[in-house]
C-alpha cells in the first residue's frame, strides 16, 4: 500500500510543479531557521574548550532582595550575586567539587593610537578548576595569590599578540591596567566564539578591586559557577545554596532575599536575565514551545491552504479510491503520508541550505544569546539537531495535512464519478 | 443476491427537493445480468449509487448477498463495497498517475493481502480481459477499448460477486462495445452477478432482465 502511495506522490509532485516547488520552499526554509538555530545552540550548550565541563556546572547569577515592613531603608535590588555573599555562604556549600566566583566588564583602552575594547574578568583561583583553560604559557595565579591581592594577570593569545607582537616568551612582563601593572602569570587560547561563562581576554584576583557594592551582602557583580562530580549531585548542590540562602533570609529581619537557581547552562539560557522570585523553568519552557509552535504554525498553515486548493485535482482518484472499498480513515492516512513525505522532503532541503548558508555567512549573522555575546551561526551536527529537525518536519506535515486529509477523506465519491455518473 | 425494499431518495437543497427514488421494490437473484434503462435524470445512477453503498437512502431496506444492510458507517460499507462489488464507470475512471497493474491492483491493496497474492489475481484478471501485455502502460498510453478492459479487470480482480457496470460502452465505438460486452457476459455465466445502466436497447436486450425508471419510479 505504501508503496502506492509513494508511486502517486511522485506522480502528483511531479506534475504540478508550481504546487511542489511552493510547498518545498516554504518547508525548506521553514526547516533551514530550525536547523541553524538548533545547532547554533547545540554547539553553546555541548561545550568546547574552557567550557568542555559544562555539563556537570550549574551557575548562580541573579539575586533579588526585596525590603521587609521592618526595614528603614531599601526597596527591590536584583543584581548579580555579592561578594561577601560567594566569599562567606555560596563558596562554602559542601557538595561541589569546586566553586568559583567571578564578575566580567568590559575593558576599554587605547593602544598605539588604536581604539581597543576587551573583555576582563576577575576571578577566584578556583575558576581555573572549574573551566577547563589550555595554559600555553605559565600557570593561573594561586589561592595565595588571591588572598595576598597579587597584582598578576593570565591573558589570551590574541591579547598577548595585541599587546606583545611577537615576543615568544612574555611570562613576568607588565599589562597597564587603568593605573595597575599586572604581571602576565600566564597566557592561554582564546575560548572559542561560542562560549558563553568562560570569557574573558584578561583575567585578574577579584581581590586587586574593591568593589563598590562590597558592603553590600547579597547584590553586586558576581556569578557563582559551581561544579559537580556529576550531573546527579545537580539536586544537593541547589538544596543546599537554597538552604543557605533561606537561613539568610530568615536571619535578616530587613530582607526577604531569593537566589536564582544554580541552574545549568540550557536552564539559564532559558529563564534568562530578570526576577529571580519569579523564574520558573516550566513556564520558560511552555513559553518557547509556544514560540516554536508559532514558528512553524504560520508556514504550515500556508501550506494547510495549498493542500486545500489540491483536492479538487484529486476528487476523482479519491472517488475512486472510495469505490473500491478505501474507507475514510485510509484516505486520511494516504493524504498525510504524502504530506509528510512531501516535508520530509522540504526538511532534506532545508538541512542542506543551512549548512549552505552557515558556510556562506556564519559571521555575517549572529546570534544574540546574552549581553556580550552574539554568537556566530555554527556548524554542527548532532543526534538532537538531526532529531529536532525531523520533528519539525513532523510536526508540519501534521499540522498542515490534517485538515484537508479530513475534508477529503469526507468527500461523496458519486458527486466527482462524472461522465456516466454511478 | 440483491433485495431492495421501499427504497426512496430525496435530494434536498435551499429551494428544492427533488425526489430521486419512490419507494423502489425489487430483487435481483444472484447470477442475474440485469439492465436498468431510462430517461436521463430518471434515477438511474442513484439506484446504483444505493445499490453499492455509495449512498444513503432516505427510506427502505436494502440486502446484499443476504446480509442486510443496517449501518452506513463508513468503514463498514467500504469494507462489503470492497468485498461484494465492483465498479465500471462509463469514462473508464482509472488513476493516471498509476499503470495497469497498479490500477488493477487497487481493490486489493485495501485488503490484508501478501503480495505475492495480490500479483497472482491482477495476473488472472488482466488475463481475462487479454491485456497481459499492457500491465505496465499508463491510461494516457491505451485505447478507450483497452482503458475499458482494463477498467474491468479491476472491478473483478477482487472476485466481487456483485458488478455495477454504469453505461460502460457509452465512450466505445461498436466494435469494441462488443468486445467489452462479451467479456460482460463471460463474467456473468461464471456466476457473477451485474447489474447494467444502458440507454442502448440491443444491449439490455442481451441481458436476463430488463427494468424501466421513469421519474424515480419502476415501470412496466
Amino acid at each position: 500500500m505504501l508503496k502506492n502511495y509513494f508511486k502517486i506522490f511522485l506522480k502528483i509532485a511531479s506534475k504540478n510543479r508550481l504546487f511542489t516547488f511552493l510547498s518545498l520552499f516554504g518547508i525548506s526554509l521553514t526547516i533551514m531557521f530550525v536547523m541553524i538555530f538548533s545547532m547554533t545552540i547545540a554547539k553553546i550548550t555541548s561545550g568546547a574548550g574552557p567550557e568542555a565541563g559544562i555539563n556537570k556546572i550549574i551557575f548562580s547569577e541573579r539575586v533579588k532582595t526585596k525590603s521587609t515592613e521592618q526595614a528603614t531603608k531599601g526597596g527591590i535590588n536584583i543584581n548579580s550575586c555579592g561578594r561577601i555573599l560567594c566569599e562567606d555562604h555560596l563558596k562554602k556549600i559542601k557538595n561541589a567539587e569546586a566553586i568559583s566566583m567571578y564578575s566580567r566588564d568590559m575593558w576599554e583602552f587605547i593602544f598605539n593610537g588604536k581604539y581597543q575594547k576587551k573583555i576582563l574578568t576577575q576571578t577566584d583561583a578556583e575558576y581555573w578548576e572549574v573551566y577547563n583553560y589550555n595554559f600555553i604559557q605559565g600557570r593561573p595565579y594561586t589561592r595565595e595569590e588571591v588572598i595576598n591581592k597579587a597584582n598578576l594577570a593570565v591573558i589570551t593569545r590574541s591579547l598577548k599578540e595585541l599587546l606583545f607582537g611577537n615576543e615568544e616568551n612574555i611570562l613576568g612582563k607588565t599589562v597597564r591596567f587603568t593605573s595597575m601593572d599586572l604581571v602576565v602569570s600566564g597566557v592561554v587560547e582564546d575560548p572559542p566564539e561560542t562560549s558563553q561563562n568562560a570569557i574573558g581576554d584578561l583575567y585578574f584576583p577579584y581581590t586587586i578591586i574593591v568593589d563598590s557594592d562590597y558592603g553590600n551582602i547579597y547584590t553586586g557583580g558576581y556569578v557563582v559557577a559551581f561544579k559537580a562530580a556529576s550531573s546527579k549531585q545537580f539536586g544537593i548542590i541547589r538544596s543546599e545554596a537554597q538552604e543557605m540562602v533561606a537561613r539568610l533570609d530568615a536571619a535578616d529581619t530587613t530582607k526577604i532575599v531569593f537566589l536564582s537557581g544554580p541552574y545549568t547552562q540550557i536552564e539559564k539560557m532559558m529563564v534568562g536575565y530578570g526576577d529571580p522570585e519569579e523564574y520558573s523553568i516550566g513556564i520558560s519552557i511552555f513559553r518557547y514551545l509556544l514560540i516554536a509552535f508559532a514558528f512553524i504554525l504560520l508556514p504550515a498553515i500556508n501550506l494547510m491552504a495549498l493542500n486545500f486548493a489540491r483536492i479538487h485535482d484529486r476528487s476523482e482518484e479519491i472517488a475512486i479510491r472510495k469505490s473500491f472499498g478505501a474507507a475514510g480513515r485510509v484516505l486520511r492516512g494516504q493524504f498525510l503520508f504524502e504530506n509528510i513525505l512531501m516535508t520530509l522532503a522540504g526538511g532534506a532541503i532545508g538541512i542542506i541550505l543551512s549548512y549552505i548558508i552557515v558556510a556562506l555567512l556564519g559571521h555575517t549573522f549572529t546570534l544574540s544569546v546574552s549581553f556580550q555575546s552574539n554568537v556566530p551561526l555554527t556548524f554542527s551536527f548532532n543526534i538532537l539537531v538531526f532529531v529536532a529537525a525531523l520533528v519539525t518536519c513532523l510536526v508540519f506535515g501534521l499540522l498542515s495535512g490534517y485538515l484537508p486529509a479530513v475534508r477529503l477523506s469526507r468527500m461523496k465519491p458519486a458527486v466527482y464519478l462524472k461522465g456516466g455518473e454511478l | 443476491m440483491i433485495k431492495l425494499e421501499n427504497i426512496s431518495k430525496v435530494y434536498r437543497t435551499k429551494e428544492v427537493e427533488t425526489l430521486a427514488l419512490d419507494n423502489i421494490n425489487f430483487e435481483v437473484k444472484e447470477g442475474e445480468f440485469l439492465s436498468v434503462m431510462g430517461p436521463s435524470g430518471c434515477g438511474k445512477s442513484t439506484l446504483l449509487n444505493i445499490i453499492g453503498l455509495l449512498d444513503e437512502p432516505d427510506n427502505g431496506k436494502i440486502e446484499l448477498d443476504g446480509n442486510p444492510i443496517m449501518t452506513y458507517e463508513d468503514k463498514k460499507t467500504a469494507k462489503m463495497r470492497n468485498q461484494l462489488v465492483g465498479f465500471i464507470f462509463q469514462s473508464f475512471h482509472l488513476i493516471k498517475e498509476l499503470n495497469v497493474y497498479d490500477n488493477v491492483e487497487l481493490p486489493l491493496i485495501y485488503r490484508k493481502m501478501a503480495p505475492s497474492e495480490r500479483k497472482k489475481k491482477v495476473t488472472e484478471s488482466l488475463e481475462k480481459v487479454g491485456l497481459m501485455n499492457r500491465m505496465y502502460h499508463y491510461p494516457s498510453q491505451m485505447s478507450g477499448g483497452q482503458c475499458q478492459r482494463a477498467a474491468i479487470a479491476r472491478a473483478v480482480a477482487g472476485d466481487p460477486k456483485i458488478i455495477l457496470a454504469d453505461e460502460p460502452t457509452g465512450n466505445l465505438d461498436s466494435v469494441i462495445g462488443h468486445e467489452v460486452m462479451d467479456i460482460l457476459h463471460n463474467l456473468n455465466k461464471n456466476g457473477t452477478t451485474i447489474i447494467m445502466v444502458t440507454h442502448d436497447e440491443i444491449l439490455a436486450k442481451s441481458t436476463n432482465r430488463i427494468v424501466r425508471l421513469f421519474d424515480g419510479r419502476l415501470v412496466g
